[in-house]
């Protein structure tokens, strides 16, 4: 019945991450016709011979390259940019929350006197989020194979899973960090606005320093570029994502209410 | 400790940053027995309530309930396992129905009574389709009393049962309370700033002040032991130290001199005869007197 609680809980949270990452990734489907029509006008940019092409204008000579084709551009719209931001927002939404966060509504003196330990709250709540944020993960890129053959493209089913994959292991690691700033402070906001700062100041260190590499894992880069998932990344993340819940069990086992 | 006492704590201090909650509370509770537990806003109450359920650990001291810590991961579970808690807000989940919080609640409990639970649910009127969160504050203490009575539990931990009810609906919680243990025979360890409540149903009492026990005992033994001797002097009353055994309380008010004694009057007077009062008497106190002389700061 913990499930159930943290199911209720958390359901409005992720039924808009569902509804709202499925759009988008739709959305990112039908976008592919009208950014066909515009690419001729930028052929002045895509003139540029690739070893003159530096700087910004690399980078837009390279965007424009690898949106030529339909996996290019789903690729680079929906799972390098779409899907990676929101779904970071998300997994922080739905990381957020739990028993000293009950303690605002005073309903967490309830939840303490059932005869349950600490550890099993925290990890029925991780577990619910967890599953949750798979389904979030992999069901809006399952829209894109579903969409695709009504503009007459085809994304495979195995790509669309591949990236729910990524978008899950490194989404776990920002789930797992609200996770534990959430029993670190007793509302919901906090843990959220200070996860996403930090989500953000990894995404700048990550321009400057691309082996962190957390965004790359969530975009499926090496997938896309090479077929091969970012097995590496996966078991980083998976680590730093049980370290963080781990810390957030051992925090609100020692915290007194 | 032993197994005539369900709940036991032994010099227990608390502290929260720079408020002292408990400083060595001493407490026993008797198994079968309805235990008011008094004392003003902020002496301690619900810290005691917290640290008894292991939602607070003290920074000294210890506490058994069932003869078992409440600390401990593993028997913190089995203590809980036996017990029934109502807080003071008796705030539940807003996002579930009254059917759905009952249904979660009874998950936990095997020794849930089923038959209680609709017994309640008629008696307190409360409909299963219900939000939670749409219930008056009387409505959810209802609700809160019926999760505590229906868990086959050994002993219910109540703070501040009726605190924010009307008088009527106050007394339904009180009846309620009161058939239940009848029935049922468990230990109630409810706190209380309404004394007449507390004089309604309990049948042993502690007062606490500060964060410790400064009162604690059968309510019967406390009535026949306790007395207030009122000594009357020609001129100021003198200011002296009385050490007869029993002496709580000695207060100074120009000719007067008020002793509060928990072992009758005749040792204070006794001690006090030298001193050539011009009158003085003996008169037996209620729980409030007791209190209240109990719990008063220094002049």
């Amino acid at each position: 019945m913990l499930w159930h609680k943290a199911w209720l809980e958390t359901r409005w949270r992720f039924v808009s991450a569902l509804l709202i990452l499925t759009v988008l990734a739709g959305s990112n489907v039908y976008d592919y016709l009208a950014t066909q029509r515009l690419l001729p006008q930028l052929n002045a940019t895509t003139q540029i011979p690739a070893v003159e092409a530096t700087g910004l204008a690399g980078v837009i000579r390279e965007a424009i390259e690898i949106q030529k084709d339909f996996r290019g551009f789903i690729w680079y719209q929906a799972f390098r940019q779409n899907l990676t931001q929101m779904g970071v927002f998300f997994a922080i939404l739905l990381g957020c929350g739990g028993l000293f966060s009950e303690s605002s509504k005073g309903s967490a003196l309830f939840t303490l006197s059932l005869p349950v330990t600490r550890k099993q709250l925290v990890g029925a709540r991780a577990g619910t989020g967890l599953a949750q944020l798979f389904a979030v993960a992999m069901v809006p890129p399952l829209a894109i194979p579903l969409l695709a053959p009504s503009i007459g493209q085809h994304f495979t089913i195995v790509d669309a899973l591949a990236h729910g994959v990524c978008i899950f292991f490194a989404g776990a690691v920002f789930f797992s960090l609200a996770s534990f700033l959430s029993t670190l402070f007793g509302d919901i906001w906090r843990p959220l606005l200070i996860a996403i700062a930090i989500a953000c100041v990894i995404a700048i260190l990550e321009a400057m320093v691309p082996q962190l590499g957390i965004y790359r894992v969530m975009s499926g880069e090496s997938y896309f570029k090479t077929g091969s998932l970012p097995w590496a990344g996966f078991l980083t993340s998976a680590v730093i994502a049980m370290a963080l819940l781990y810390s957030a069990a051992e925090t609100l086992e020692r915290r007194d209410f | 400790m032993n197994d005539r006492h369900v709940i036991e704590t032994a010099g227990l201090w608390k502290r929260y940053d720079d408020v002292e909650a408990l400083r060595g509370l001493d407490l026993q509770v008797p198994s079968g027995s309805i235990f008011g537990f008094l004392g003003r806003n902020g002496a301690g109450k619900t810290t005691t309530i917290k640290v008894v359920l292991g939602m607070s650990r003290p920074n000294r001291g210890e506490a058994r309930v069932f003869g078992q810590s409440p600390f401990n991961s593993d028997t913190g579970v089995a203590v809980r396992r036996r017990t029934a808690f109502v807080s003071d807000e008796k705030d539940l989940y807003d996002y579930m129905t009254v059917g759905e919080i009952v249904a979660f609640t009874r998950s936990f409990y095997p020794r849930w009574r089923g038959d209680l639970e609709q017994q309640y649910l008629r008696q307190f009127d409360l409909t299963p389709s219900r939000g939670i969160k749409g219930l008056s504050r009387g409505m959810r203490t209802k609700l809160a009393m019926l999760l505590a009575l229906s868990r086959g539990a050994e002993l219910l931990l109540l703070d501040e049962p009726t605190s924010g009810l009307d008088p009527s609906m106050a007394e339904e919680m009180l009846q309620a309370l009161v058939g239940h243990v009848a029935a049922e025979g468990s230990t109630v360890f409810f706190s209380s700033h309404q004394l007449a409540e507390v004089e309604q149903i309990a049948d042993h009492v502690a007062i606490i002040d500060r964060g410790q026990t400064i009162v604690a005992g059968a309510l019967d033994d406390l009535r026949a032991q306790y007395r207030r001797i009122q000594l009357v002097f020609e001129g100021n009353a003198p200011d002296v130290k009385v050490h007869a055994p029993g002496t709580h309380r000695v207060r100074r008010q120009g000719r007067v001199l008020t002793v509060l004694s928990s072992s009758g009057g005749d040792g204070v007077i006794e001690e006090l005869r030298g001193y050539r009062p011009s009158s003085f008497e003996v008169s037996p106190v209620s729980l409030k007197d007791i209190f209240l002389e109990s719990v008063r700061t220094e002049d």
